[in-house]
């Protein structure tokens, strides 16, 4: 049996798994071809339920011996993909997390160490209304 | 007025609330700018921090001891005539008289960046384990080879008013002593080591780093450059 094809597309996989993990993930063409890989991951699913034979003739085209072995390859791939995924999405939050947390932070503490020093800061100076 | 109207002591707190007022209230007598970053504490922290004379800042939520370095030196910039800051533990385990050294040897202008070690002058305190693996994160670490440092991963550091502005620690948790190491590396600034005791007393034994965290710091470190946008 011949296993280029599919250890040409598992190859291909893993390096492109790589290649995005070190290239910028969230810009909007990377987003496009997440959403199209999606769609042709549903497509493949409803064809697959409808024709099983069809998911073993194409993995003996692509040199794997069953259709469910090829269903397994796909599997990790995508999965690979789903995890480099969420771990990138995570780690973008928690930044976004500690931006705004040290904002806040050092907003309220300016303000409460004015109000316990009595400081006179030049950024939130306190207003005195006229009359008062 | 004191002569060290000029530096601001930056020590990060997460449930510290047993020793948090002593060390601030010592560190005060010589050093009358501090702010102490309470990095979300479970405990009575912030109470005891409102009891001394030092700044409090408050992370709603933990973030890691790198995030509220970051944070307090972001305040301590913001504050009128700061020029000097330093990084300072809050378990005790730091001694003033090192931060005047080493503030005394910025305002010569000879450094930009001084980093306190614990093994220029061989001493005793350090347990042997804790010697071991330190010496060789400092050995095998690249860019801390670069700077000949000997100690890369010691709290106790004085920046200047440059250095401390260029910063940006990015590195939430404990890894950030690498990433600071790794930024003087890169960065155009004079660097310099002072020997400073460290005291190892039970409570800074206990709330100190275990050598098995060392495994996340490796992992953190590892992927930092990874996916940056």
């Amino acid at each position: 049996m011949n296993y280029f094809w599919i250890q040409l597309v598992l190859i291909a996989g893993a390096v492109i798994l790589a290649f995005m993990f070190i290239r910028r993930w969230d810009a909007a063409n990377t987003r496009a071809w997440k959403r199209i890989a999606f769609s042709v991951f549903v497509v493949a699913n409803i064809y697959a339920i409808l024709r099983p034979s069809d998911v073993t003739w194409f993995a003996h085209k692509m040199g794997v011996g069953r259709g469910t072995d090829l269903v397994l390859y796909v599997m990790v791939l995508a999965m690979g993909f789903l995890t480099l995924n969420t771990f990138l999405r995570f780690r973008s939050l928690e930044k976004k997390l500690t931006d705004l947390a040290r904002t806040v932070a050092i907003n309220e503490g300016a303000r409460l160490n004015e109000e316990r020093f009595d400081l006179d800061l030049p950024v939130s100076a306190p207003v005195n209304s006229s009359g008062a | 007025m004191s002569q060290y109207d000029d530096v601001w002591l930056v020590i990060p707190a997460y449930n510290e609330g047993q020793v948090i007022a002593d060390v601030v209230e010592g560190a005060r007598k010589t050093f009358p700018n501090i702010v102490v970053v309470d990095d979300g504490s479970a405990d009575d922290s912030a109470k005891h921090i409102m009891s001394t004379g030092a700044h409090l800042v408050r992370h709603p939520v933990n973030l890691g001891q790198g995030a509220a370095l970051q944070t307090g030196l972001a305040y301590a910039l913001a504050q009128q005539g700061a020029k000097y800051f330093a990084t300072f533990d809050a378990d005790g385990q730091h001694q003033t008289a090192d931060v005047e050294k080493m503030v005394a040897l910025l305002r010569t202008g000879e450094a930009d960046v001084v980093l306190g070690s614990r093994f220029i002058e061989q001493n005793g305190q350090v347990p042997w384990i804790k010697r071991v693996v330190l010496r060789t994160a400092a050995t095998v670490s690249p860019t801390a080879r670069k700077l000949k440092l000997t100690d890369s991963h010691n709290g106790l550091r004085v920046l200047n008013r440059e250095a401390a502005g260029r910063l940006r620690i990015t590195m939430n948790g404990m890894a950030h002593a690498s990433e600071i190491v790794s930024f003087l590396a890169g960065a155009d600034l004079r660097v310099a080591e002072l020997p400073v005791d460290i005291l190892y007393t039970d409570y800074s034994r206990a709330k100190g780093q275990s050598l098995i965290n060392g495994v996340n710091i490796i992992f953190d470190i590892s992927l930092r450059e990874r996916g940056r946008r």
